[in-house]
């Protein structure tokens, strides 16, 4: 596709009760500005990704706020695909620099949720699902639960195994100084924790977090020796509810926007050396390896329990090496951008204590709520 | 605040669903609720294989521990769905309790 990454910024994860919104946008931003060495002149347009800025701030517009605040005058979009909306803003601007529109362009996504209670971030959150599923007080962590127990049902998946994925996540989480949660989790509390929605637990679920990240994406011919590109950018979308689904154990958008993915750019999962999936919820992170065709249908959780994907113990792929959602955060328009951000800098050799050694194809998944949306991109360095 | 408008459009939907029987899919019980739902938790939410082919999404009424099970016969009935403020119309809704 000859798109590729001119520089990144992320902000820390988490709850920054003195950041707004603006000041979020400026830190990562700017930072994407000096890691890129382009000129500010020299960025045409703006995507901007959030979800939840009209509920929790009664803030739309975002694309002229945030060409204000930055002082980058150009054309500015909003994205919006729920939890997804990070990954389909790369995958517009994509499109945009493939149009031949623009030719150096400004991904930012960004949330606020902190400032608010718990039950109020999960009625917004609820946004992203059906009237159905609203009506009957269902909640995400209630849906990917739905999920859980028919994986469990099917496969024999244990409450243990989901909770190694925790473990896992927190584990990369503590070596990534980025990350909201620096501290390893142990399988004993994510057991002891108190159930959220039978059979998930609170240490299962992806927190409540603050952040902003963002990437600079350019039209490059004829792309140069150590750069990274994006070789692959597919969505894929589903029914809104679980309810009309004909599986409840995998997502049909994931399947498809995987496969198309590797269609478009020739290689084979087998070929991908790290990955940074959506793991909203643990069950999300099973469900991802195994919807994107990492490994087969119910022999992910047994891995999983033995140590595979992870950076000291795995033998293969390592899958979120930030410490994915659960781990590094999860502010909601930002993540789909951060997951860029952490296979550009693995590519690069830039992550100290949780780099993946002679990492060379990455890849990224991103999904708005039950699998209503999916959003693979696969990342290449050229040496 | 509940549109009193789509609480009206939403009657003619209901009254085709009452008397539905069906079957759980799969289920959980939700501890932490959304806004609106608080007095009502913990209860538990259910996908459900309703007689005529459809599925459905619904919360469950009226249960104990045995009923929570894959298979499980549950029947449509009509309820309160949410909490409303005192000036606000009181919207009914669409559950399920089990048939034993």
């Amino acid at each position: 596709m000859n798109i590729t990454i001119a520089g990144c910024g992320q902000t820390k994860f988490g709850e920054l009760w003195e950041s707004s919104p603006r000041s979020l946008a400026r830190q990562a931003v700017f930072t994407a500005i000096a890691d890129s060495g382009v000129n500010k002149k020299s960025i045409q347009a703006i995507f901007v990704s959030n979800m939840l800025s009209e509920m929790l701030g009664m803030q739309s517009h975002l694309g002229a706020l945030f060409a204000e605040e930055l002082g980058i005058s150009v054309p500015a979009y909003t994205i919006e695909g729920a939890c997804a909306s990070g990954g389909l803003a790369v995958h517009s601007a994509i499109n945009s620099l493939l149009s031949q529109r623009y030719d150096t362009v400004l991904v930012l996504g960004v949330e606020k949720m902190t400032d608010h209670s718990s039950e109020y971030i999960s009625s917004a959150l609820m946004g992203a699902g059906s009237n159905e599923e609203r009506l009957a007080g269902a909640t995400f962590p209630g849906l990917y639960a739905l999920l859980a127990r028919a994986h469990m049902e099917k496969y024999g998946t244990t409450e243990s195994q989901l909770a190694s994925v925790s473990v896992k996540n927190h584990f990369h989480a503590s070596l990534n100084p980025l990350a909201q949660f620096s501290h390893p989790l142990t399988l004993d509390q994510v057991m002891r924790s108190s159930y959220v929605a039978t059979p998930l637990k609170l240490l299962d679920c992806s927190p409540i977090s603050d952040g902003a990240a963002a990437i600079i994406l350019q039209r490059s011919p004829t792309p140069k020796k150590n750069t990274v590109e994006i070789i692959a950018s597919e969505i894929a979308t589903d029914t809104l509810g679980l309810a009309n689904r004909n599986s409840l154990t995998e997502l049909q958008s994931t399947r498809k926007a995987a496969k198309n993915a590797f269609t478009s750019c020739g290689i084979a999962p087998s070929d991908i050396d790290i990955a940074e999936v959506h793991d909203c919820f643990s069950i999300a992170e099973i469900l991802a390896i195994e919807d994107i065709a990492f490994d087969k249908k119910g022999e992910v959780a047994k891995k999983m329990e033995q140590g595979e994907y992870r950076l000291d113990t795995g033998q293969g792929l390592v899958v979120n090496s930030s410490g994915g959602l659960k781990g590094c955060g999860h502010p909601i328009g930002a993540t789909g951008v951060k997951q860029i951000i952490e296979i550009y800098n693995q590519l690069h050799g830039q992550c100290k204590d949780r780099q993946v050694k002679n990492a060379r194809l990455g890849l990224t998944h991103n999904v708005g709520g039950t699998g209503a949306t999916a959003v693979i991109h696969i990342l290449k360095k050229h040496d | 605040m509940i549109s009193p408008i789509k609480v009206w459009r939403n009657q003619k939907k209901y009254a085709q669903q009452i008397g539905k029987v069906g079957t759980i899919i799969s289920w959980t019980i939700i501890n932490i609720s959304p806004e609106g739902f608080i007095d009502q938790s913990p209860y538990p939410i259910a996908l459900i294989k309703l007689s005529d082919g459809t599925n459905t999404l619904a919360q469950i009424v009226d249960w104990e521990e045995k009923h929570l099970r894959k298979n499980q016969p549950v029947i449509a009935t009509i309820r309160r769905t949410q909490e409303v403020a005192p000036d606000e119309v009181i919207a009914y809704g669409i559950k399920f309790k089990p048939l034993d």
